[in-house]
């Protein structure tokens, strides 16, 4: 990684205030235009002080950055599924499970939802191909302000009161916003939208957490009473995350509800974490004896900034300057995921950032497309707009069975794709209709991804492959040949029946909430009689995948 | 040298991170907002005004400047370089 302490040109085309998941990605994409860009970061080294969950899920990788798709990021662990629980009374083990958002065999664990990952590492790979595009980077600097040049933002001012000047200034700093904030852009959140974050992460030995959660998250859900999820506002839940050799485990509970009073949450959390760890049978029984405390840390996030329409439309742009990521209030209102949207966000600045400078307008009424475009974005507006979380607050007051486990059904079963199906069609319809090749690169990338993560190796440059079931390796290589060739071959086709879908897209999740009571208990019950008999076939991907020579999944 | 504590493995604070964050008395009503939500003990009731007792667990989460009503609490990050660190987000 290059790192510049000191550069005396303190004039480029745009500066990155923070080097997280979105800041990264915008800059390496000025830096490809041939812009001249510099990030600033104000940690020591990049990714130091960014917490998260974190499960990255399947969309912000296919639909996100080109680099990061056909790339190799460190990730600690494919996500196959999610198993709810949903605790009705502790003491007696009433608890009931919803594990119906699930990957069925034999996709599993290969294409899979999500990869969970730390953040530093991830940053860290990000930043270092950005800086090998040509972004300059420099950490230890903190932004205090932007210049104002009649009345315009032309650059930010630093800590040690060094001025840069630029065209644009991408602003992605994160969720509180400070300098966006200063700027007048936006404004500071108010605490309901606001989620506190506290965080454990457990080692534990891989074999373990390969054979007790594989490759699915674990979620816990509870009525107030319980004091096993939070359960003092809206945005409660403990989730836990496996990694490759340890646990990740968050509990988070909005600063307030509703204008109400603010809880001990300092308390509270202690007394809720104590309280799983020992009751919940699961974590007593099968985790509490094989791990050990490696990190602790907390962090407050905008988890629901999108649920309010005047936060929602506060602006996210200015003249010479666009906000994205956190720092525009893109975190997922459900999932509570804001990687994915500070991708597609990162993306659309710079792409707006290179228009801009290449028309020689950076005024806002210019800027104003990258907004249209978050607002066109189908992913961003499902992320920042789901109601389920929010609305679990709900059931738990009332004490309504039913409605708590359809909120669970719809958020982190199933029932998802009764509200997702359209967005997803969406954007899935979009990149095919551009380019029908990129389902080769998509499923490539699930190939490589599962190579990297069973050799714990991210990097370009082979590594030492096993020689048995080689054969495999070969076969699959046919394949992905077959594949392209289909692919190339029947490219106008497939071309035409995704524009001819394209505006089918908006019946989705009508026909989804239709089909749904019928389709849904079939396609379970099948899953669950016919996911034995598919391991083998699953086995049998693997391993291929696992033989195979890691070039022939190149993008 | 980075600080750690045993109660909050995984992290480190690497000195001089000042006085980042600060309360004006003449702006604090002692609500105590600030003491419920911060994991870090970072702050105390004095005589019915907040008191930042030490920063040195200060996870920069922001928590105590969200919930503070009366805008008492100016919250800003430490200098470049120091502060909280973890490779475990
Ligand atoms: C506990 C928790 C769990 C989460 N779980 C998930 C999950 O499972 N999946 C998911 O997708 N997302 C998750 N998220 C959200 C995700 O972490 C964020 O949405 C994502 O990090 C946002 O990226 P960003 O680039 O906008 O900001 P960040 O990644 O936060 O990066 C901001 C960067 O800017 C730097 N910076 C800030 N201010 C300045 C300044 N003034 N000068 C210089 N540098 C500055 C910071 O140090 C940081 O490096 C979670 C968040 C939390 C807190
Ligand atoms: S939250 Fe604000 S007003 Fe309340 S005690 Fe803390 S500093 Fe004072
Ligand atoms: S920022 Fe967070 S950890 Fe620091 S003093 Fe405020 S509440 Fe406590």
């Amino acid at each position: 990684m290059r790192i510049t302490d000191n550069i005396d040109e303190t004039k480029c085309d745009v500066v990155v205030v923070g080097a997280g998941f979105g800041g990264a990605a915008a800059a390496k994409k000025c830096a490809d235009a041939g812009l001249k860009t510099i990030m600033l970061e104000r940690s020591k080294n990049v990714g130091d002080k960014i917490i998260s969950g974190l499960t990255i899920p399947f969309h912000g990788f296919l639909f996100g950055p080109a680099f990061i798709r056909d790339g190799n990021p460190p990730i600690e662990r494919p996500v196959d599924g999610i198993v709810n629980y949903i605790i009705k009374d502790i003491e007696n083990k009433d608890i009931d499970i919803d594990d119906s958002l699930k990957v069925p065999k034999p996709f599993s664990p290969v294409f899979s939802v999500g990869y969970n990952a730390f953040c530093k590492a991830f940053c860290e790979w990000e930043v270092e191909q950005a800086v090998a595009s040509g972004v300059e980077l420099r950490t230890e600097t903190t932004v205090l302000d932007v210049i104002r040049d009649n009345g315009r933002i032309s650059g930010v001012i630093t800590e040690k009161d060094e001025r840069i000047w630029s065209k644009i200034v991408i602003d992605a700093e994160g969720s509180h916003g400070l300098l966006a904030i200063k700027a007048g852009v936006r404004k500071k959140y108010p605490p309901d939208t606001i989620s506190l974050a506290d965080v454990y992460v457990y080692d534990m030995d891989k074999r373990d957490i390969d054979r007790i959660f594989g490759f699915s998250l674990r979620f816990c859900w509870g009525w107030d009473e319980q004091k096993i999820a939070p359960p003092l506002g809206h945005g409660n839940g403990l989730m836990v995350w496996p990694y490759r050799d340890s646990l990740h485990l968050m509990q988070d509970q909005c600063l307030r509800n509703d204008d109400g009073p603010v809880y001990n949450l300092a308390a509270a959390l202690k007394g809720y974490h104590e309280k799983i760890t020992a009751n919940l049978p699961w974590w007593k029984n099968e985790i509490e004896p094989r791990v050990t405390l490696r990190a602790r840390m907390w962090d407050g996030f905008e988890i629901f900034v999108g649920l309010n329409e005047q936060l929602r439309n506060m602006p996210n742009f200015t003249d010479g300057m666009l906000l994205i990521g956190d720092a525009a209030g893109l975190e997922n209102t459900e999932l509570c995921d804001g990687v994915p949207t500070a991708w597609f966000s990162a993306e659309i600045a710079a792409d707006v950032a290179i228009e801009a400078i290449s028309h020689h307008d950076t005024s806002a009424s210019f800027l104003k497309r990258y907004d249209d475009r978050i607002k066109a974005h189908p992913i961003i507006q499902w992320a920042i707009t789901s109601t389920n979380r929010y609305n679990l607050r709900f059931a738990q007051q009332e004490h309504d069975e039913k409605k708590l486990k359809q909120c669970i059904h719809d958020g982190w079963g199933l029932g998802f794709c009764k509200y997702g199906s359209t967005a997803l069609m969406r954007i899935v319809l979009f990149f095919i209709r551009k380019d029908p090749k990129i389902i080769g690169k998509w499923i490539r990338m699930y190939l490589r991804y599962y190579y990297n993560w069973h050799y714990s190796h991210f990097g370009d440059t082979g590594i030492a492959k096993e020689k048995q079931n080689r054969r495999n390796g070969i076969r699959l290589k046919s394949c992905l040949r077959l594949m392209d060739l289909i692919l190339f071959i029947f490219s106008p086709l497939i071309r035409l029946v995704a524009g001819l879908l394209e505006p089918l897209a908006g019946a989705a999740n009508p026909v989804m909430r239709f089909l749904f009571p019928i389709v849904a208990p079939v396609y379970l019950k099948f899953i669950k009689r016919w996911d034995a008999a598919l391991e083998p076939l699953s086995t049998r991907l693997v391993n291929a995948i696992v033989a195979s020579d890691p070039s022939i999944f190149n993008a | 040298m980075a600080i750690s504590f045993d109660d909050i493995p995984g992290v480190e604070w690497e000195p001089g991170a000042g006085e980042f964050i600060t309360v004006d008395p003449e702006l604090c009503i002692g609500c105590a907002n600030c003491v419920k939500v911060c994991l870090g003990g970072c702050y105390e009731i004095v005589r019915k005004k907040a008191v930042i007792r030490s920063l040195d667990k200060c996870m920069e989460c922001g928590a105590c400047w969200y919930v503070c009503d009366n805008e008492a609490i100016s919250f800003s990050w430490p200098p470049g370089g120091t502060g909280f660190r973890t490779k475990w987000g």
